[in-house]
């Protein structure tokens, strides 16, 4: 009855943890209790329980911790240049209109490739009509507009920069604490082992604490004595039984790179997988060239301009003023004196003539150069093909990221096929603990009767 | 193969996940009409829809400056139909004061309209651009009026002075293609733009030549009249006859590049629609084939998830 009711036991703790997460279902082990030698021969003595285990399948789970590894590798690389090409401010704005039978819509672009085109424009027209007051407000405002946004992006990638860095911190403190714990279940379970018994409820909480840390970054693990885990991260070894042998920080490699290493050894780790390496190849990846490439494209367009313009004449007939001043991105304005008084906007390629137009016509010209300094690229095309560059590495990493959800869920049908509670199954076994337990009871009931036919006999 | 609950209840969740991302990004496409709106959706796509959408701005652009040098043509135009009619005026006046028959009184009366088409013609020539208030044949100095007259006491002109130069600003209407519709006013040069009044290759000066017409009709000079004045202002005419061809010209180059503009524009709208932008009508077609999608996924999942073995417990 003992054995039958500790099978009542087991279904009915499966029961409740039917939609825990990384609950694994228990069976319990019933097997033939000892015989008894007897003068007739050997006579069994019943069923009794030998052990309660866990249904569960070691290389699956290593598998899924690997898996994990590079899923949060992927869905990092994806968070972070979500916030990258949302910082870069480059989409496609349009309202659709049915007109014959195709789409026709007016598109627009947000971002700074329209507003390059708007700067060479805005030169054109000032070339078309060098004295018209108008034409220069417009080009000043459009110049304006230009830099404020050059400065713009600048500011977010640095902020998306910022963000990332407390991300990788976070993720830091969070490994050190799964590391602190897994030490200290190791010390439970070895405890647990060493008295007999398996702790299956603290294996779970271990093999759960793992697979976390996994997704931060990946792990090696290696079985230690009576049943600890031992971990090590980057060929360090970090976890050795109950003992933490040291934890991860992140440190200053100069050039705004933060990195991990280990906080009492000083080594640098090279970590591969997880979120943690994740946020760090896309920020100093693609966000890097990204924000490099921005910087370049708002130098030389500084410097370009200013050339030629410093050479022209006002309508003042004054010279050698730039248009831009700074030297990149976050920096770059409109010099100040022209956008008080446009007139000063050196547009005359000669002193002696006002209406000349030759130095506007040469800033207008600019937008078809191809530069040195931008790989023999165009001002828009180099801008367009950053703006693509991105794209292609978020357009990647969301279909990583997509499919490794996809062997993620693969992985883990297949471990639940293995350690996941049925509740079908359960209530079966329920009903067959009930009925063997119930026919335990009439057992003990047929022999109670039988012995007071007995003590009967006497009276 | 065993299925635990969990997992089942899990893949459900996933799926319904998908297909209401998928009628997300569908409802988006037939609102907005794009197919790419970010550059991770295509990046290839967004790339040329960029480079696509730069080029009809600088088309849009050409469209403009042509408009305003077709603007410029036509003052222009107006200034050479009015110097024809004074040209034409002064030469009639020539062969009429050169015949022996003309008496000195008429001979002075002629002189004096000489003297107002002088002025007539100098008032003309310092027209300005309506929109800027540049002058239209000072070249690129086009500050001040390019033409200024000097007369004695009694009101006749003595000399007319050009103040401009011989520059004349080109202004871009295509990639590459620039129009000059500027005329300066003089070009003793022998290179570049002919000048309105005064040409060194054609011979025309026509301000000098008048006033020449002018002094010898006071002095009575008919034998200058009918010989040298008519054949200088006959090289005035012409000057002018090729100032209007040229002008026609430029109107003509004008418009192709106008037209031209326009072409590019339109075909520039066709291919960003055909890069980025979504078939309204097979997106519509989609969306509708993932709602019908989810509705069955719920409703199968419903009856699915209401059966299990508690059912028929007692």
């Amino acid at each position: 009855m003992q054995a039958q009711m500790t099978g009542v036991e087991v279904s009915g703790q499966n029961l409740a943890n039917v939609n825990t997460t990384g609950y694994t279902r228990q069976t319990v082990d019933i097997q033939t209790s000892p015989d008894l030698s007897t003068v007739i021969g050997p006579e069994g003595t019943g069923a009794n329980v030998t052990a309660i285990q866990q249904a569960v399948n070691t290389l699956l789970n290593i598998q899924i911790q690997t898996q994990q590894s590079a899923g949060g590798y992927w869905n990092a690389q994806q968070s972070a240049l979500q916030n990258a090409q949302t910082s870069l401010g480059e989409f496609l704005n349009g309202t659709a209109s049915t007109s014959s039978s195709t789409t026709g819509n007016s598109t627009t672009d947000t971002g700074l490739s329209g507003q390059l085109t708007s700067l060479f424009n805005a030169f054109q027209a000032v070339a078309t009509s060098p004295a018209s007051v108008s034409a220069r407000q417009e080009l000043i405002n459009q110049a304006q507009t230009l830099a404020s946004t050059f400065n713009q992006v600048d500011s977010q990638i640095n902020a998306t920069r910022t963000t990332l860095n407390t991300s990788l911190n976070n993720d830091v403190n969070s490994a050190n604490t799964l590391l602190s714990g897994i030490a200290d279940l190791n010390k439970q379970i070895s405890a647990a082992e060493f008295s007999g018994g398996t702790p299956n409820d603290l294996l779970d909480e271990r093999e759960k604490d793992l697979e976390n840390l996994s997704q931060l970054t990946n792990i090696q693990t290696s079985t230690g004595t009576n049943g600890a885990v031992d971990v090590s991260i980057g060929g360090q070894s970090l976890v050795s039984g109950s003992q933490v042998l040291d934890t991860m920080q992140t440190y200053d490699a100069g050039g705004g790179q933060l990195l991990v290493q280990t906080k009492t050894g000083g080594v640098n780790l090279t970590l591969t997988g997880g979120s943690i390496q994740g946020t760090i190849d896309a920020r100093d990846g693609e966000l890097a060239t990204m924000q490099k490439n921005i910087n370049t494209l708002a130098s030389t367009l500084i410097t370009q301009v200013n050339v030629v313009h410093s050479g022209g004449y006002s309508l003042t007939g004054t010279t050698g003023a730039n248009f831009f001043n700074g030297s990149d991105a976050s920096t770059i304005t409109v010099n100040q004196s022209l956008a008080d008084n446009p007139s000063l906007i050196q547009a005359s390629g000669t002193s002696t003539a006002t209406g000349d137009n030759s130095v506007a016509l040469q800033l207008a010209n600019l937008a078809s150069v191809a530069q040195s300094g931008l790989n023999n690229q165009t001002f828009g095309n180099s801008f367009d093909e950053t703006v693509a560059g991105l794209g292609d590495a978020l357009q990647t990493a969301n279909n990583q990221a997509s499919n490794q959800a996809a062997v993620s869920n693969m992985l883990t049908t297949q471990r639940s096929s293995t350690s996941g509670v049925n509740i079908d199954e359960e209530m079966t076994n329920l009903m067959g603990f009930q009925r063997a337990y119930e026919a335990s009871a009439q057992l003990v009931n047929t022999v109670n009767q039988m012995m007071q036919t007995v003590i009967a006999l006497k009276t | 193969m065993r299925v635990g609950t969990t997992s089942y209840t899990n893949t459900m969740l996933d799926e319904f996940s998908l297909l209401k991302q998928q009628q997300l990004n569908l409802q988006n496409q037939v609102a907005t009409g794009l197919r790419v709106q970010a550059p991770s959706d295509d990046p290839g796509a967004m790339e040329t829809t960029l480079d696509d959408l730069s080029s009809q701005a600088t088309q849009q652009q050409y469209s403009s400056n042509i408009s305003t040098v077709q603007a410029q043509a036509n003052s222009i135009y107006s200034v050479l139909q009015s110097l024809q009619t004074i040209s034409t005026r002064a030469g009639e006046i020539a062969t009429s004061a050169g015949s022996s028959t003309s008496s000195q009184a008429d001979l002075n009366n002629y002189a004096s309209e000489v003297t107002s088409l002088i002025q007539e013609a100098a008032q003309v020539v310092n027209t300005q651009d309506p929109a800027t208030g540049q002058y239209l044949f000072g070249g690129t100095n086009s500050g001040q009026p390019p033409f200024t007259v000097a007369t004695d006491g009694s009101g006749n002109v003595t000399g007319v002075t050009y103040n401009g130069n011989t520059s004349v600003n080109q202004t871009a209407v295509a990639p590459g293609v620039t129009v000059a519709a500027d005329v300066p006013g003089a070009n003793t040069t022998g290179s570049g733009a002919h000048g309105l009044i005064t040409d060194s290759r054609t011979g025309a000066d026509l301000f000098n030549h008048l006033i020449a017409l002018q002094n010898d009709l006071k002095s009575g000079n008919t034998s200058a009249i009918s010989g040298a004045d008519g054949k200088n202002l006959q090289k005035d005419q012409d000057n002018l006859t090729y100032q209007v061809a040229y002008n026609g010209n430029v109107q003509t180059r004008l418009n192709t590049a106008s037209t031209q503009a326009t072409s590019q524009s339109n075909s520039l709208t066709s291919q960003i629609s055909n890069a980025s932008g979504a078939d309204l009508v097979q997106t519509m077609t989609e969306l509708t084939k993932t709602q019908t999608a989810y509705q069955a996924a719920l409703q199968s999942s419903a009856s699915i998830m209401q059966l299990s073995i508690l059912n028929f417990l007692p």
